[in-house]
């Protein structure tokens, strides 16, 4: 958590801003339109919007404000970790079905914030298979049961 | 003129919808006392599962509305008990309520709390009846010229009150309104920045908009907090649970005040219950702090706010609901909500829709001695609520998160797009920008780009017709005002002013 960087995030940030506002621009002027009878077009408002942000982005850069505690090394490792299991969350979500994959990823997420393994295991087991019921049966959602279970039945 | 409100009650009072405003005042209240889940980010896990019931618009939106109340008065928990406030608008609660806790006044000051919370309401809900219909008399005569220019100036106002930092409060605005053009062109059918993915046709869904920016943000922002030792986490023993009434009538002044105050905050556009909450507390203690009390556990330091803040919460409901402009971030998420329903707020929803804008604020009466009638006597049980480990909570909103997604549309598209936003609030997050104006953005941009060209459509494209008309003019300079008082008034005091107060600026 170096204090000396914080200026530089602002301005790194302003500068992307500028190539988005770049981006969204470019991507208004090529868009193609067919005749229509209304003067302003789909264009127009997204070009507004991309001068908008590039001068607000401009501002940022050469007054970058004082904000920012950026997380340490073993912090951010974890924080990955913690993206990762929503992303294995995501693509086990309908292929291995919402109860296994519930257990795996709340033990998981538990375990990476403080809960000993045994604990983290009880509450991955008691909510995936709560919640289930909670929304199958209470609220009408239909959950995916996984293809593998399918397979069998 | 008050026939949408005898209607509204008639809707309110009906069993499904009485039992709604229940639910939601509890379960508000429960997701605004978990720690580190504030108010918006409560009503945004829980708005996707009030879907899934299948209400009608109005039972819907009583529901919301109830989760919305319920959230702000369990938001005040945290500050009082642990200090640490649920979100921007009980910062100020934390001053003297926390002293009040640590005093061993825990019970009293969590039903003061209450009481002011309630008073304060109940002020802004009269005031809302009132000037609510008069408000929508005057916006039927809002051409889309003048919608243009009201949002114009929502936005202004909203940069200037909300946040630090105004020029981030304006890029957190635009991006918001950006994000909103994606999708098919309401005019022309033109794809925008969908780049060929079919789900994006349709725009980014309001509901994973909302997930990902709070939800999944908020978890990846709750790791910081994983491993720390708070000092403060030890919840102090409540002590008598009631407030008594002398105590209140002590506090009558303040909470008059404050309510009032509160509630004419809330009504401006992009102003919310933080600002209100400051604002009211700093005009009692100059009115009377007379001991040099305020800050060491004075009953008045905490009321204040807390009428203020409630009242603001109510007071938001005027613009949103009479011009379609939401006072705050949150009520920038129960106009989505609405929008998702087909109703689009604002002055014809009065005389079109009388049973969802009268329902609503009927349930806003309702919801609230209810919530009053839930908090003196449980204060105990929801304070448990706050020694939740984060072991637990984090699982159980990524649960939340992922099938509130996920029942939408069966589709995991949506899901990876919700992950991807989550990261995106949170790297606007860890670079201090406010999440409000974002949404409010989102929520906007598609009604600011449609009265844009609705208006240049009337004029033949003449950009005239934008400041045409007094109303028009007036918001433009109103907002023009805003956005350049801020930076001259410093510069004119400057001039005339010893150099003394040149360094903390």
């Amino acid at each position: 958590m170096s204090t000396s960087t914080k200026p530089v995030a602002d301005r790194l940030l302003g500068i992307c801003l500028i190539g988005l506002a770049a981006f969204v621009a470019v991507q208004a002027i090529n868009l193609e339109v067919p005749f229509s009878y209304e003067p302003v077009g789909p264009k127009a408002f997204p070009l507004g919007l991309s001068v908008l942000l590039a001068g607000l982005s401009l501002t940022l850069v050469f007054k970058p404000g004082t904000d920012g505690h950026w997380p340490h090394r073993a912090l951010a490792l974890k924080l990955l970790l913690v993206l990762g299991l929503l992303l294995v969350y995501a693509m086990l979500f309908t292929r291995l079905g919402f109860m296994p994959t519930s257990l795996l990823v709340v033990a998981a997420l538990a375990r990476l914030f403080g809960a000993a393994w045994s604990k983290a295991l009880i509450t991955g087991a008691l909510m995936a298979v709560g919640s289930y019921f909670l929304f199958t049966a209470g609220l009408g959602i239909v959950l995916p049961t996984g293809y593998w279970l399918d397979a069998i039945i | 003129m008050f026939d949408f409100l005898i209607e509204g009650f008639g809707v309110a009072l009906s069993p499904l919808n009485l039992g709604l405003a229940f639910l939601g005042a509890l379960l508000g209240t429960l997701f605004g006392a978990l720690p580190g889940i504030g108010p918006i980010n409560g009503i945004a896990i829980l708005m996707p599962l009030a879907y899934t019931l299948g209400l009608p618009a109005e039972s819907a939106l009583i529901l919301l509305a109830g989760i919305y109340t319920g959230a702000e008065y369990g938001g005040r928990m945290s500050s009082i008990l642990l200090n640490v406030p649920g979100d921007a608008g009980a910062v100020m609660t934390t001053l003297d309520g926390h002293p009040l806790a640590k005093k061993g006044l825990a019970g009293p000051a969590l039903g003061l709390s209450a009481v002011s919370s309630f008073v304060g309401a109940t002020i802004a809900i009269i005031g809302l009846t009132l000037f609510a219909p008069l408000l929508a008399e005057v916006a039927v005569m809002f051409g889309p010229a003048e919608f243009f220019a009201l949002m114009v100036f929502a936005f202004a106002s909203m940069s200037v009150m909300m946040g630090k930092d105004p020029v981030k409060t304006a890029i957190g605005a635009v991006l918001g309104v950006l994000i909103a053009t994606v999708g098919v062109d309401s005019g022309t059918g033109v794809m925008r920045y969908t780049f060929g993915m079919a789900e994006l046709y349709d725009g980014v869904d309001f509901v994973v908009m909302i997930i990902g920016l709070f939800a999944i943000s908020e978890i990846l922002l709750m790791l910081e907090h994983a491993n720390r030792r708070d000092a403060d986490t030890e919840i102090p023993p409540l002590g008598r649970v009631f407030v008594s009434l002398k105590e209140v009538l002590y506090c009558k002044g303040a909470i008059g005040r404050s309510g009032l105050l509160g509630f004419i905050i809330g009504v401006l556009p992009g102003t919310g219950a933080s600002v209100a909450g400051a604002v009211s507390y700093t005009t009692e203690k100059r009115l009377s702090d007379k001991e040099g009390t305020f800050g060491n556990g004075d009953m008045r330091g905490l009321a204040a706010p807390e009428a203020a803040n409630n009242a603001s919460a109510a007071g938001s409901f005027v613009p949103m609901l009479t011009l379609g402009i939401p006072g705050s971030g949150t009520t920038a998420v129960l106009l989505g909500a609405l929008m998702l329903y087909n109703i689009t707020p604002g002055p014809m929803m009065f005389t079109e829709r009388p049973e969802v804008a009268g329902g609503l604020i009927a349930s806003l009466y309702i919801g609230n001695i209810v919530l009053l009638a839930l908090n003196l006597p449980l204060a105990g049980v929801f304070a448990r609520v706050l020694t939740i480990p984060r072991w637990v909570l984090v699982p159980a909103i990524a649960i939340l998160a992922f099938v509130g997604v996920y029942q939408l549309h069966s589709d995991l598209t949506a899901i990876y797009l919700m992950l991807i936003i989550g990261v995106f609030g949170y790297l606007l997050r860890k670079l201090g920008f406010s999440l409000a104006p974002v949404i409010l953005g989102y929520v906007l941009g598609g009604l600011m780009e449609q009265n844009l060209r609705r208006a240049l459509s009337i004029s033949d494209g003449d950009v005239g017709i934008l400041w045409q008309s007094g109303i028009s003019l007036g918001l433009w300079l109103a907002a023009a005002a805003l956005l350049i008082l801020p930076w001259l008034l410093p510069k004119l005091l400057a001039g005339n002013a010893p150099r003394e107060d040149v360094e903390d600026g």
